[in-house]
Order: structure tokens, then C-alpha cells, then sequence
């Protein structure tokens, strides 16, 4: 089961964020709440979790690009026991 | 808030009880042969003799004041006279433990300490080094003085009668004074002896030798003493101090080098009286003072209660407190238990005690208890002593007349010099940076430079279209830059704060920063705002360069004293001796209501000696951090929170990549008019271009915008120029009106620029009411439209453009309200 990562509610004024680094490359398996990304914003940088226990099957906002709030940032493929949990 | 610290609740919140270990409480039992056999005969008589010193001088100076004459000389003494007659032990004891490079800061009855740690390193300091001292002191002018009045081939002995001279003709208020007389009575000091600033301020003294402690551990070497009165225990600051001196961090997350608490000494001379409260059984809780060490660390900050009245008692202590703060086991707490038998100041009946009272501590006087000791002893005889005596009173004798004599020592002549007192208010330095500052990984290291490079240097894309503060650097960054490259080729830089590590600030503008930053040179610090800012002060007077930060603009009331009393005042007190390179950012807030959103400029630019800075774009808060960072000038460096993630909209470069700096007092033209000169602080900037663009765009006006930037120092020039050519002025803020600089600035340019004007200088600055919460800010901060409603309606009144606004007040009405 495909799993979105989105780029989060980083403040209530806060209407885009950076993508600042990858700690994972694509086909990677990830574990839920695993910091996989760090993104920025203007005032400070947040680690930014795994939603899911799987394997990082495609990212789609590279590193420093700008993606607004809520924008799709990756896609985690869910292994099926942690999908049906 | 580091990760590394686990608050873990399994240990939290285990059932134990909190083992307090004792306190000694005269613990002092030294046979004085012992000590004979440490010291021998000579020191231990210069001790007595040293007290009688102190006993004589302040005797002279209570006669000045009392009888308005000593010893057949007369003068009348107009200055403060506090006086420590009967606790001259403290003071002699305690500076006999020290080593002349060890720096004692006081109170505002510190005599006694000046002349015991002066007369201490004197006997500690080679001969050369001596001579050095006296002939740096002013040019050596206090010295010649001396040679053509009084004999002698000794260079000790010179250097006392140079010590006596230079503080007399201090609190004298002498120009020959060691502080050129600035300083007086309550602030006398002389550095190279190690005796640095006595405070006039209670406990002011606790947080600012904590700072000098820092400095010390950083880049010096021995410790600092706190010479503080029980009084100063019911002071916030000294209680921060005391926390700030020995917190975790210290030993938990400090690198090797520097690990271990500050080697600062809290010496409290205990004297019984806060004034006429009496501090224990009345106006303290505590029962002997030294309880209070308990309260800040597991070794009680190694406190203990000491006999006061004993000059050895007190070295004894100061010598084993000094050994554990140079172990880096700091800090440390002495409670010298003294009395004194005068007053707290001259016009002190002392209506508060009884006469028995004075008269049983005067049974076990010091002075008189000593002498009795070094006889029993064998030391001393009473013929020696008489002897001791007369040659103390003859040396205060001839000091007093050469002190009074105007020849010798002559007034300030403020007719012949105006200016004598302003020119000590700045010292306009620049400083050379040597480089080499200390980094635990390359600058081109940190995720913030690298961000950063790939930022636009300007705020609008080719196309015009203004970029997000994620595209393009912002006021944030720009701060960043300079701050960055000071570190680099500034080793003295250290920077603090509440959240300044991890965080990077609360509004992260150090962020990155502790990537290549060791603890020691940024750190966060605890919610003491008065130990923070009074702390980074010492760390400045020795010679450092600090910056620190208050989170809010608003918490500039827990720091009062230490901004409006230290910062701003110890360059000029100094008589030009020292130097206060200290820069304190204040972030101006919004949103969180009354006390989280003022605009307090007008505070800190009504206390003269501080200099005041409020950028609002990226190109000026870059180009004045650097200088605010260069110079040796204390300056308060504002930021607006609303505009920290602004980027550069007015030059068509954009923000530097390199390194450039803005002279500290220039106004800037942010966009060219011929009808009417708009000049804002802060931002306010943003909407008078909107007003202008209005303006411009449906009446046909040319607003010429001028940013002040900086507020003390300011350059009225291009302010005047621009007058002349448009007659008409509106000054706006975001600062509450009364009191704020925006009158000053309207006061100065109605005086200065009356010609030149075709309608009243108008002020729009914010009610003088609270800032109301966030959805109501927009009727409170000065808007486009009340801009506009003033310069079409009063300043040129043919516009008449119907109000938009509600600002158009009677505010002659508003006044009679207190509104």
C-alpha cells in the first residue's frame, strides 16, 4: 500500500517549506517514525518522520526544492503487516 | 535543551530524600603560630598595617564630611562618603589570599577593598611591572605629581602613596582621579591593580564579576571576586549571578578545556545592616547567610560563615576558595560576618541600633584585636605599634594635603573643556580583527552556509515578482553573515542567550551556528536576564567581545539596571580606561499582545551612553551588525520579529555576499520626493512606501522616504537637506508616542530645521495605550492609511482626501486623559 509523505503544518503562517536533505535514497526501507528527511523553513529546520514501516519508493521533491504545505514530498510503499496494523 | 541530557522520569520520580551537606560556621581555629611560621613577622604586621590604613583614610574622609576638616586640613567633601569602619578585615584578609592578577569588583563601600587589594598586589608585583603601572596611568601624570612633592627612593613605597593618591583625588573628583573622576566615591577602580568597577548599584557587582570569571576561564587567567553586602542576598541579579556561575552546562557539556564551574568567589561582607534593615531576623529569610549555597549546587557552592573581625579567618577562607576555583570547582560563597560602627552613609543617625550594640563589636574591633594577637605573639610591641601608627597617619596626612591642593590636583575644568564629560561617553573605536577564532568544523561546513549560498541575493526575481524568504535572503540571514564572520576572525567573540544553541535563537537567527560553534563561544543561557546582560558586561570590561540576546524587547525591564546602570555607563565612569564592546539584541515582537509587542527604543536611546541601532532591510541589518560587531561601543541592536523574514527590496545589488560595513548614525534615502519627507523607524519603512505609492500614484505627491537605521548616534544632514526641499515632515514608529524618540527626533528637527518648514513636523507613532492582541494590531501600528490621512489632511491640507484611518485624533484632548 502506497503511503504519502507530505510537507507539513509548519506554523500557521507558515505557507511553504525547503526540503534541505534526504537521509534516504530511493528503494531504501524506512521504519515508522524514522527521520528520513530534514526540511527548513525560514526560522528554523524540523526532522521529518517515516509515516509507515516499508520502503522509500519514489521521491518527488528533490533537495532544496520549495514545496508548499501539504504538497506530496515521497512515497513510502508499506509492508502489508504494518499497512493492516 | 540539548539531546544529550535525558530527562529520564524512572530516576525523576523515585522516592529519596535531597542529603544537604553542613555548612562550616567558624570553623577557623589556626594557632597564630602556625601561621607565623606560613607568613612570617612582616606580613602579618603589614596586615595590621593595612587596616590601619584603611581606618585612616576613610577616619579623613569621615572628617571631611562630619567636620568639613582632618588633621588641620580643610575641605568640604560634597560626595558620598560610605564608609566600612570596622570591617577592615574583610577586606585586608581576603586581598592577602589574592594574586595581583586576580580582579576584585565592589560595592559603593569598597574603600577598603580598593586600598587592600591595591596595597596586596603592590607587595605581590615586581618592581618594573610597578613602574610600568604608574607610568601608564594617565602618561604617567599621577606619578610626576607625586616625584616633585613627596620623597622616596623605595618603589613600593611610591606606588602606595600612588595608590592612596589616585583614589583620593577620585573620590575627590579630581581630574588627576584614577577614573579622571568620573567615577567617585562609589566607583572608584584602577585595573592594572586589579581592582575593577565598585557598583553604587546593590549587588551589582555578583553578575558582572561572574562575567569577568568567564573571561577569565576563557582567555585569562586567576579568578574574580564579587565584594558584595548581605543586603545584595534579596536581590534578583545576585541569585541569578550565583546560577548563571555554576550551571550544568559548565561541567556537563563544555569541551575539556573549559569544562568546570566559573572561578568567581561571592564574597559577602556581612555586616548585619542592608542600610537600617536589619538582613537576618528582619528583612532576610535566611539565618546565617551561608544557608544560601545549599540552595544552588551539591557542594553548597562551597560556602561557609567566617569571622570577619579576623584578618587570617578571612584569608584562610579566601585562599582555600580561590584553590577550588582555579581546580575549576567554582563558584564559591564566604560569608564574613563584620560590623561597621558608622553609618551606611554620613546622614545616618544609625536610629535603627542600639549603642550597646556598637559598643560590643567595637570590644572585639578588629584593628585593636589583631594588634593584641601580633603582641601576645611576640610580633608586635606596643612601641612598634604606636610607630605602625604614626607612619599610617603621617602618609594619609601628606595624601590629603596633596589631594586637596588644587595645584597638585586640579578640579575638571568643564568651562575651559565643555565637552570634558561627552567625549568619554563613546569611543568610536574600531577594532582590528586578529582572526583565528576558535571553530570545531569549517564555516563552509554549516548547513546554513551552504542554504544560504543557494539563496538569491535579492528580494525580487528578474521579473519583478517579490521572492519567499525560502528563496532569497532575508533580514534573518543577513544578520547571520556578519555574526558568522566575527566569529571566524574574532577569538574573543562569545555569543548567549535563551535558546541560542540548538534553537538558534527563538527566531533562528543563529541557526546552524552550533554546527562549528564550541559551547564555550555560543551557549544558551538561563531566563536571567539581568545575570545575562550584567555578566556579559564584566566579560566586555576585560576585555572580551560578547554578543547577547533578549528574546523580547519587553523583557528590557528584567534588565534594567544592567542595561540603563552598567552597560551604558562603565566606558565613560572609567574616565576612558575601559571599554564596553557588548552588543544586546532585542527582538521586537507582535501577535502575543501587551507585553510580548513594544517597541521600546525610546527606553534605552533616553540613557546616554549606549548606542542604538534599528535596521529594516537585509542590506542595512548586515552592514550595521558589522559595525555594531566592530566597534567598542555597547550597542542595543533591535530587530522587528515582523520582518525577520524580509528580503531586500530597495537595493538593486542585493545583499553582499562579502563582508561590508555601515557607519553606525546615517539615515538612508529609501526612495527620492520633492513634496513631502516621510522619516520612519523600523517597520514602519514598509507602509510609508506604500503610503508614497499612493501618494504618488493618486494625488501626484513625491514622498521622500528616509529610514533612520540607526537612533544614537543620528546625523540630522540628510534629514535637514531633505526639509529644505520639501518643508514638510512626518516622523512614524511603531513606538507608544510619549516619550519616544520620535518626539525627540521632532523636538531636534523643529529646532534645527525651523526654516526650512511649511507646516508642524507630525508624529505618528502608536497610542499610549497597551498593544492590544493580535487581530486588533492593524488599529494600533501605524498603517498606509494613517499616513496618509496625515500628510493629506495636516500636512498639506489642500489634498483633502477624506480619512480613511482613525488616527486623526485631538490629541491635545487625548493628553488631558492621560492617552
Amino acid at each position: 500500500m502506497d503511503i504519502e509523505l507530505v510537507m507539513p503544518v509548519l506554523g500557521v503562517e507558515i505557507e511553504e517549506g525547503q526540503m534541505r536533505a534526504w537521509q534516504k535514497s530511493e528503494g531504501d526501507s524506512v521504519i515508522q517514525g524514522e527521520v528520513i528527511a530534514v526540511i527548513s523553513t525560514p526560522k528554523l529546520d524540523m526532522d521529518l518522520e517515516s509515516p509507515a514501516t516499508g520502503v522509500l519508493k519514489t521521491i518527488i521533491v528533490d533537495e532544496d526544492e520549495i514545496a508548499a504545505v501539504g504538497a506530496v514530498l515521497a512515497i513510502i510503499e508499506a509492508d502489508e503487516d504494518d499497512a493492516t496494523d | 535543551m540539548p539531546k544529550i541530557l535525558h530527562v529520564d522520569p524512572s530516576l525523576t520520580r523515585q522516592k529519596t530524600v535531597l542529603a544537604i551537606k553542613s555548612i562550616p560556621i567558624h570553623a577557623y581555629d589556626t594557632p597564630l603560630a602556625t601561621e607565623r611560621a606560613a607568613l612570617g613577622d612582616g606580613r602579618l604586621r603589614r596586615m595590621l598595617r593595612d587596616m590601619m590604613i584603611i581606618r585612616e583614610f576613610e577616619t579623613m574622609l569621615a572628617g571631611f564630611k562630619g567636620q568639613g576638616a582632618y588633621a588641620g586640613i580643610k575641605h568640604i567633601y560634597a560626595g558620598p562618603a560610605h564608609l566600612s569602619i570596622g570591617q577592615e578585615a574583610v577586606a585586608v584578609g581576603s586581598a592577602a589570599a589574592l594574586d595581583a592578577g586576580d580582579h576584585v569588583f565592589g560595592s559603593h563601600r569598597s574603600h577598603g577593598e580598593f586600598i587592600a587589594k591595591g596595597l596586596s598586589a603592590i607587595q605581590k608585583l615586581g618592581g618594573d611591572a610597578l613602574s610600568q603601572i604608574m607610568e601608564g596611568q594617565a602618561g604617567g601624570q599621577l606619578l610626576r605629581t607625586l616625584e616633585g612633592r613627596l620623597g622616596t627612593n623605595d618603589i613600593r613605597q611610591r606606588a602606595e602613596q600612588f595608590l592612596l593618591f589616585g583614589l583620593l583625588t577620585e573620590i575627590l573628583m579630581r581630574s588627576n582621579g584614577f577614573n579622571g573622576g568620573m567615577g567617585g566615591s562609589m566607583h572608584a577602580f584602577c585595573p592594572a591593580l586589579g581592582i575593577y568597577p565598585n557598583n553604587a548599584i546593590v549587588g551589582g557587582s555578583a553578575a558582572i564579576a561572574t562575567g569577568a570569571a568567564l573571561y577569565k576561564k576563557l582567555h585569562g587567567q586567576g579568578i574574580a571576586v564579587a565584594n558584595i553586602g548581605d543586603g545584595s542576598t534579596a536581590c534578583g541579579p545576585v541569585m541569578e549571578a550565583m546560577n548563571l556561575a555554576g550551571m550544568g552546562q559548565l561541567t556537563n557539556l563544555w569541551d575539556e578545556a573549559y569544562q568546570g564551574g566559573l572561578p568567581v568567589l561571592f564574597l559577602f561582607h556581612n555586616n548585619f545592616y542592608a542600610m537600617g534593615g536589619q538582613t537576618n531576623g528582619e528583612t532576610a529569610s535566611w539565618d546565617r547567610l551561608s544557608r544560601l549555597g545549599a540552595g544552588f549546587n551539591a557542594d553548597n557552592m562551597h560556602a561557609e560563615t567566617v569571622d570577619g573581625t579576623n584578618p587570617l579567618a578571612v584569608m584562610d577562607s579566601v585562599r582555600r576558595k580561590r584553590d577550588l576555583l582555579i581546580a575549576r570547582r567554582g563558584p564559591a560563597l564566604i560569608d564574613a560576618e563584620c560590623y561597621r560602627y558608622v553609618g551606611h552613609s554620613t546622614t545616618d543617625a544609625s536610629a535603627y541600633r542600639t549603642k550597646e550594640e556598637i559598643e560590643a563589636w567595637r570590644s572585639v574591633d578588629a584593628i585593636a584585636g589583631f594588634a593584641l594577637s601580633l603582641k601576645a605573639e611576640g610580633i608586635l610591641d606596643d612601641e612598634a605599634e604606636a610607630e605602625m601608627l604614626a607612619g599610617v597617619k603621617q602618609t594619609i596626612q601628606q595624601i590629603t594635603a596633596l589631594s586637596v591642593d588644587p595645584e597638585a590636583s586640579p578640579p575638571i575644568d568643564i568651562k575651559a573643556d565643555p565637552f570634558a564629560v561627552g567625549r568619554l561617553m563613546f569611543s568610536d573605536e574600531l577594532a582590528t580583527l586578529p582572526g583565528g577564532g576558535a571553530l570545531i568544523a569549517p564555516a563552509e561546513t554549516c548547513s546554513r552556509v551552504t542554504q544560504l549560498a543557494k539563496r538569491s541575493r535579492v528580494g525580487k526575481s528578474p521579473e519583478g515578482k517579490k521572492l519567499s524568504a525560502m528563496a532569497a535572503i532575508t533580514i534573518r540571514d543577513a544578520l547571520f553573515e556578519p555574526i558568522l564572520h566575527h566569529f571566524q576572525h574574532d577569538p574573543l567573540l562569545i555569543a548567549y542567550g535563551e535558546e541560542n544553541r540548538e534553537w538558534g535563537g527563538a527566531f533562528g537567527v543563529y541557526r546552524g551556528l552550533s554546527e562549528i560553534l564550541p559551547y564555550h563561544r555560543l551557549f544558551n543561557a538561563p531566563i536571567s536576564e539581568a545575570a545575562t546582560i550584567a555578566s556579559a558586561v564584566g566579560y566586555a570590561l576585560e576585555g572580551g567581545r560578547v554578543i547577547v540576546e533578549l528574546m523580547y524587547t519587553d523583557f528590557i525591564g528584567r534588565a534594567g539596571d544592567e542595561i540603563f546602570n552598567q552597560m551604558a555607563k562603565w566606558q565613560s565612569m572609567s574616565g576612558g580606561v575601559l571599554r564596553m564592546p557588548l552588543v544586546l539584541r532585542c527582538s521586537i515582537g507582535s501577535k502575543y499582545g501587551a507585553q510580548h509587542s513594544q517597541d521600546w527604543t525610546g527606553l534605552v536611546t533616553h540613557i546616554p551612553g549606549l548606542k542604538v541601532v534599528y535596521p529594516a532591510t537585509p542590506y542595512d541589518a548586515k552592514g550595521l551588525m558589522a559595525s555594531a560587531l566592530a566597534g567598542n561601543d555597547p550597542v542595543v541592536f533591535f530587530e522587528s520579529q515582523r520582518l525577520y523574514d524580509t528580503t531586500e527590496l530597495f537595493q538593486p545589488e542585493g545583499v553582499p555576499t562579502d563582508y561590508y560595513r555601515i557607519p553606525l548614525g546615517t539615515p538612508d534615502i529609501k526612495r527620492a520626493g520633492k513634496d513631502v519627507t516621510i522619516l520612519t523607524i523600523g517597520p514602519s519603512l514598509y507602509k510609508a512606501i506604500d503610503a508614497a505609492e499612493t501618494l504618488a500614484t493618486e494625488h501626484g505627491i513625491a514622498a521622500e522616504i528616509i529610514d533612520a537605521r540607526s537612533l544614537v548616534p543620528f546625523d540630522y544632514d540628510l534629514v535637514l537637506t531633505s526639509l529644505a526641499k520639501t518643508g514638510r515632515l512626518l516622523l512614524v514608529s511603531e513606538a507608544c508616542e510619549r516619550g519616544s524618540f520620535l518626539m525627540t527626533l521632532a523636538a531636534n528637527i523643529q529646532r534645527f530645521g525651523f526654516k526650512h518648514l511649511k507646516a508642524p513636523v507630525e508624529v505618528l507613532g502608536t497610542p499610549n495605550w497597551i498593544v492590544p492582541g493580535a487581530d486588533l494590531e492593524s488599529s494600533y501600528f501605524p498603517q498606509a492609511h494613517d499616513i496618509l490621512d496625515i500628510v493629506c489632511n495636516r500636512l498639506i491640507p489642500d489634498l483633502a482626501r477624506p480619512a480613511t484611518g482613525d488616527r486623526l485624533w485631538d490629541n491635545v484632548a487625548l493628553a488631558r486623559q492621560g492617552l
